[in-house]
């Protein structure tokens, strides 16, 4: 079984070789790669020395166009799941095993911070934002999905040739949700833990969040109403 | 001259400014047939006068010259949604060259510290 962990990093080096590290520990046996964003900071030096094969972009693309460039490897390389994993330390290595498990029955398996209480704690407008955006995919999808914007994802083989050929660019977690529903992928949600991160600061400012919200909403309703053939 | 025979004159020296650019190869084939649909419009518009007369009193547009502008802010609008579909295409594309050369960036360099 081939796993290869996509960790998107830009300017991360107070917390990428920790995450590393804990990957390490608890399955020794995958593949990790950092998509380093256009850091200008020592991230790709010090993910290179923690032993993971770097990507530099020789520009910022974003989220969603470095994640797809992991998915193009892992579709090249025929591995078998594909994990997608943030740079900051807020999700943990241990409940990587559970999810690969949830894995070999669905397409995409997302680590959830709400299914169960969780000790995570977030700002009231943050769960405003996610309430939103969860009773709009249960209604496009007619599935029940709770952490959408999660980034703590595995997905099987299907869903990385899919993942390969479109990927939303930026703010892709929700729309690229609703896409593989539009497909006819399996989608499940497992409970994660999920820490406060160890290091950096969140992007979202009010009026990005504004420009996030609409955004968001006018790519999953497209999404939906995309003739697929 | 009449400005008849000048709006004429205008319109033809347009659409040959436009030709040229396309044998010159500084505007491709595609983003030119906009511009000359719209200079053949304009000779059309200049040799009879007449066509915005009547295509005003069909439409009840009192004051026939406000046609004009309104075709113009149309083909305006028409041409610049036409560049955003063609900037959002090759947005497309230089993601997608941007990602194969990062991963043929890390294979040359991993090769390379192979030998």
């Amino acid at each position: 079984m081939k796993v290869l962990v996509i960790i998107p990093a830009y300017n991360e080096e107070a917390t990428i070789h920790h995450v590393i590290d804990e990957l390490r520990n608890y399955m020794p046996e995958v593949d990790v790669v950092v998509i380093n964003d256009g850091s200008t900071d020592r991230t790709a030096e010090i993910a290179e020395r923690a032993g993971a094969k770097v990507f530099t972009v020789p520009y910022n693309v974003g989220i969603g166009g470095g994640m797809q460039i992991g998915y193009m490897y892992a579709h090249r390389m025929n591995y078998d799941y594909a994990v997608q994993m943030d740079a900051d330390g807020q999700h943990c290595a241990s409940d990587l095993p559970k999810l690969i498990e949830h894995a070999k029955h669905h397409d995409l398996v997302i680590g959830s911070r709400y299914v169960e209480e969780t000790s995570y704690q977030s700002s009231k407008m943050r769960r405003i934002g996610m309430i939103f955006f969860s009773n709009i995919i249960t209604w496009i999808t007619k599935q029940r999905i709770t952490d959408t914007t999660s980034g703590y994802r595995v997905a099987n083989r299907r869903v990385i040739a899919l993942y390969s050929s479109y990927y939303p660019t930026d703010y892709p977690e929700v729309e690229s949700i609703v896409y593989l529903k539009r497909k006819g992928c399996r989608i499940s949600e497992v409970s994660t833990e999920m820490r406060a991160r160890l290091g950096g600061n969140s992007s979202i400012t009010p009026l990005r969040s504004v420009y996030y919200m609409t955004k968001v909403t006018l790519a999953v309703l497209m999404t939906a109403l995309r003739y697929e053939r | 001259m009449s400005i008849y025979v000048l709006s004429i004159v205008v319109s033809v020296l347009f659409l040959i400014g436009i030709l040229e650019l396309v044998r010159r190869q500084k505007l491709k084939e595609q983003y030119s047939l906009l511009w000359i649909g719209f200079s053949v419009f304009l000779i059309i518009v200049s040799i009879d006068v007449r066509l915005i007369e009547n295509i005003s009193l069909w439409l009840d547009v009192k004051y026939a010259p406000a046609l004009l502008f309104l075709f113009g802010l149309l083909f305006c609008f028409a041409l610049i949604i036409h560049l955003t579909v063609v900037i959002t295409k090759m947005s497309k594309q230089l993601l997608r060259l941007t990602q194969e050369i990062t991963i043929l960036r890390e294979r040359g360099v991993t090769e390379r510290d192979h030998d």
